[in-house]
């Protein structure tokens, strides 16, 4: 049984392009599962029905780690593992090494997934270099410099319409794309103006536009050929005195156009932010009727605790609801999705309790949207912070935030109406952090739901009834993956140093 | 056991600098890079440093080796390593050495290329004649990768000479037990991948016989590279039957199969591909 790139001869025939575009259900080829970011596979063999003979299949120890973070990529029978400077591929059925790639120094720089193109494997190292490895062998194929002095994140590459999408926070959020064949450098976006003549360097008031990070792999539309994208905060992070304005593009959803990486259009879900609220959370793509018509939509859990709900060609805000009980810097949305900000919440020295937290009431960690419950998925924190700052006049005046005692943080799965941002149900974590690994969803009516103190879960997708559950005994803050390998369906996921693989016990 | 004691103290202090500044303290070795330097600085090592040292760094039966069969060695800079000679190490029978500054400098870039791979002590010989036998005549990018080109049966050696010494891309191509463990010699740390490529033949339920190279197995599975040049990964309970070869395919005569120019020119190609590791 031949199970590797010699797959079946439909597989073989199809372009790089065309496997990532309509992917088999057996792999797992993108970060977010497809370029649509809903994390749902099509793969049934695990059900409600019978999701509790789930067990451990294999552990595999990525040595030299911490706190792993990334998302597998699985390709015809492999799953691929990434690090800063360091790719383990793995046979996806026994988790037996097939090759490593350690680029030296070896680092446990926190780092979210690599990207499969064809017969290629993607990598960023840490001295911003991009690397194209061989996906049989992990031999080198190309290895380039990034241009312009950029520093890539550790963000998972996108591929989209034969380029390598990378993003990065220094000197400045910006995202680049790369030849996926040979590595020529095609274009860099900076997420800040850098020209005084750009329309949006007026939105800084004279300050100097800095930070909007983007450090998470986005999503892609190859019919409107558009790439998705959040972006991070503006800097100074904290207090807004430098930079009296807006701050485009930072804290924004961005539709970029993937050959020339012109800007499309934009929608700022916290213009001038002072509590962090990065609007890095996966755009989650859907097309479906929404009020009566058609549409393309884009859907985003933001940190903010609002749930938006874009029309992905135009940008237009059609739909804003909060998905948190704890939130109260704003009383609302307006008609064209702009926060109505309450007063009072601007950091200060004795502190300023702001609800949600920094840590926000969602964060990166992704969510999923089933295709059968028309349910978006989200892990969130109920709760608020203190912010503080240690001078109220210095604009770069350093601080951080805490968990409020009067409002701690408490995280949940919760099933909210993709259409109408209805709450259905949730599932509550017994103990909680600031937030909670990523989320998938199936067409076996489930949630693969990890939670941040090492259990993983999976929840009937219908009801969040609790399922299944095992304790992995680390911290977990990476996401799930699942494929089907000679039949048998797995879920992967990191935690700490390890990789765990679920299947049905009978299966073998 | 004192002083390999203090040695590490003076890493446990020097590793947060390091982390702090970005590049390690003190001044710059004047002599990186210049080959004279190691010879002269091997003349003085061996003069001065031998007797507690031993040759080649290896150890003595006073001084513990400052060089270790690892690959990529302990994480000393030069800067240090010439504070350590110029100092000594107190509570050790490491004493100031009273030499010449230039000359302290000369036995520290001799110990840096002890320590150093390949990429940093390359071997003389015409490059790009080398490139062309690597190519042609020796027929090594049959079955291995060179920064994207080549056959994928064996080793990528975009980097070999970032991650080997000379000596050891030399005995790749002539000796058979050419192996090299690290310090911690053959005890494993982590779950490593086969690197042994060796030949293996696998006869399927249907009789179909595909031929390659194994990259990993154990009681219940196979991963291996075929001859086709795709990965295929089976189930050892679905297959008729598995043969691996004890030995790989990798030509040891290469010293015999070249003339001596060929090969001194190969090798003079092969150190110099890669990137130098950075200093720990």
């Amino acid at each position: 049984m031949c199970l590797g790139l010699c797959g079946t001869p439909a597989a073989q025939d199809r372009t790089p392009d065309q496997a990532l575009i309509s992917p088999d259900a057996k792999d797992w080829v993108t970060y977010g599962g497809s370029y649509t970011s809903q994390r749902y596979s099509q793969l049934k063999q695990v059900t409600a029905a019978n999701a509790s003979q789930l067990g451990a299949k294999w552990v595999y120890h990525v040595d030299g780690t911490t706190e792993l973070e990334p998302t597998p990529i699985v390709a015809n029978g492999v799953i691929y593992i990434s690090g800063f400077n360091r790719v383990d591929a793995l046979d996806a059925r026994t988790g037996n090494i097939i090759w490593k790639y350690q680029r030296q120094p070896p680092s446990a720089a926190r780092q979210r997934g690599t990207a499969i193109y064809g017969d290629k494997v993607y990598m960023a190292t840490s001295d911003s270099h991009l690397v194209a490895l061989d996906a049989r062998t992990g031999g080198v194929r190309w290895d380039v410099k990034s241009e312009g002095g950029f520093t890539i994140s550790g963000g998972a590459p996108l591929i989209a319409d034969g380029r390598v999408i990378v993003c990065g926070n220094r000197p400045h959020g910006f995202i680049q794309a790369y030849d996926a064949e040979t590595g020529t450098y095609a274009w860099t976006w900076s997420a800040v103006p850098t020209k005084a003549e750009d329309p949006a360097y007026a939105t800084w008031g004279g300050g100097t536009p800095a930070g909007a990070p983007i450090w998470v792999s986005g999503s892609y539309d190859p019919e409107l050929n558009l790439i998705y994208y959040g972006t991070g905060q503006p800097d100074p992070q904290w207090t807004g005195l430098a930079r009296p304005g807006d701050n485009l593009y930072s804290d924004s959803i961005v539709a970029l156009d993937v050959k020339t990486g012109m800007l499309k259009w934009h929608f700022q879900n916290t213009p001038h932010d002072v509590h962090d609220w990065d609007s890095l959370e996966s755009p989650v793509l859907v097309d479906a009727t929404f009020r009566g018509q058609p549409r393309k939509l884009l859907l985003q859990a933001n940190r903010n605790g609002f749930y938006y709900i874009l029309d992905r060609v135009t940008g237009a805000f059609l739909q804003g609801t909060p998905f948190v009980d704890k939130l109260d810097w704003a009383t609302g949305l307006d008609r064209e999705g702009r926060p109505i900000v309450a007063p009072g919440h601007e950091p200060t020295v004795k502190g300023t309790a702001t609800c949600p937290s920094t840590a926000g009431a969602t964060n990166w960690p992704p969510p999923t949207y089933s295709r059968d419950t028309g349910y978006l998925y989200v892990v969130v924190a109920e709760g608020c912070g203190i912010n503080v700052i240690t001078s109220s006049t210095a604009p770069d005046s350093a601080t951080g935030y805490y968990e409020a005692p009067h409002a701690p943080w408490q995280a949940y799965v919760r099933a909210i109406d993709a259409l109408t941002g209805k709450r259905i149900w949730e599932y509550r974590a017994v103990r909680s952090n600031h937030y909670g690994p990523g989320l998938l969803s199936t067409a076996g009516g489930i949630v693969f739901a990890p939670e941040q103190f090492g259990q993983v879960s999976v929840l009937d997708a219908k009801t969040g009834k609790s399922l299944w559950h095992f304790n992995t005994g680390d911290v977990i803050t990476a996401a799930p993956v699942t494929y089907s390998v000679d039949g048998e369906q797995l879920f992967a996921i990191a935690s700490g140093t390890n990789v765990f693989a679920f299947g049905l016990f009978d299966r073998r | 056991m004192k002083a390999a004691l203090s040695f590490a103290g003076l890493l446990l202090v020097a590793a947060p600098l390091l982390a702090q500044r970005g590049t390690p303290a003190g001044p710059a070795n004047p002599f990186l890079g210049k080959p004279e330097a190691v010879t002269e600085g091997e003349a003085l090592y061996n003069q001065h440093c031998t007797t507690c040292h031993g040759a080649g760094g290896g150890g003595g039966e006073i001084g513990p080796p400052i060089v270790s069969g690892d690959r990529l060695d302990i994480g000393v800079s030069d800067a240090q390593t010439f504070n350590i000679i110029t100092n000594g190490v107190a509570g050790t029978p490491m004493s100031p050495q009273r030499l010449p500054e230039t000359d302290i400098w000369k036995v520290v870039t001799y110990i840096h290329a002890l320590r150093a791979t390949a990429i940093d002590n390359p071997l003389p010989g015409d490059v790009g004649h080398g490139e062309q036998v690597f190519w042609g005549k020796g027929q090594c990018g049959t079955c291995h990768m060179m920064s994207g080109r080549g056959g994928l049966t064996a080793p990528d050696l975009s980097n070999i000479a970032g991650t080997r010494k000379a000596r050891s891309i030399s005995d790749a191509l002539t000796k058979q037990q050419h192996r090299v463990y690290g310090s911690g010699g053959a005890h494993l740390e982590a779950l490593p991948a086969m690197n042994s490529y060796l030949p293996v033949f696998v006869t399927t339920a249907d009789g179909t016989i595909i031929e390659g190279v194994l990259l990993n197995e154990d009681g219940y599975s196979l991963q291996m590279i075929g001859n086709d040049n795709q990965l295929h990964l089976f189930d050892r309970a679905k297959l008729r039957r598995v043969v691996v070869e004890p030995r790989s395919l990798m030509p040891t005569d290469y010293d015999k199969r070249l003339t001596p120019d060929e090969f001194k020119d190969l090798l003079a190609f092969l150190t110099r591909q890669g990137r130098s590791a950075p200093r720990r």
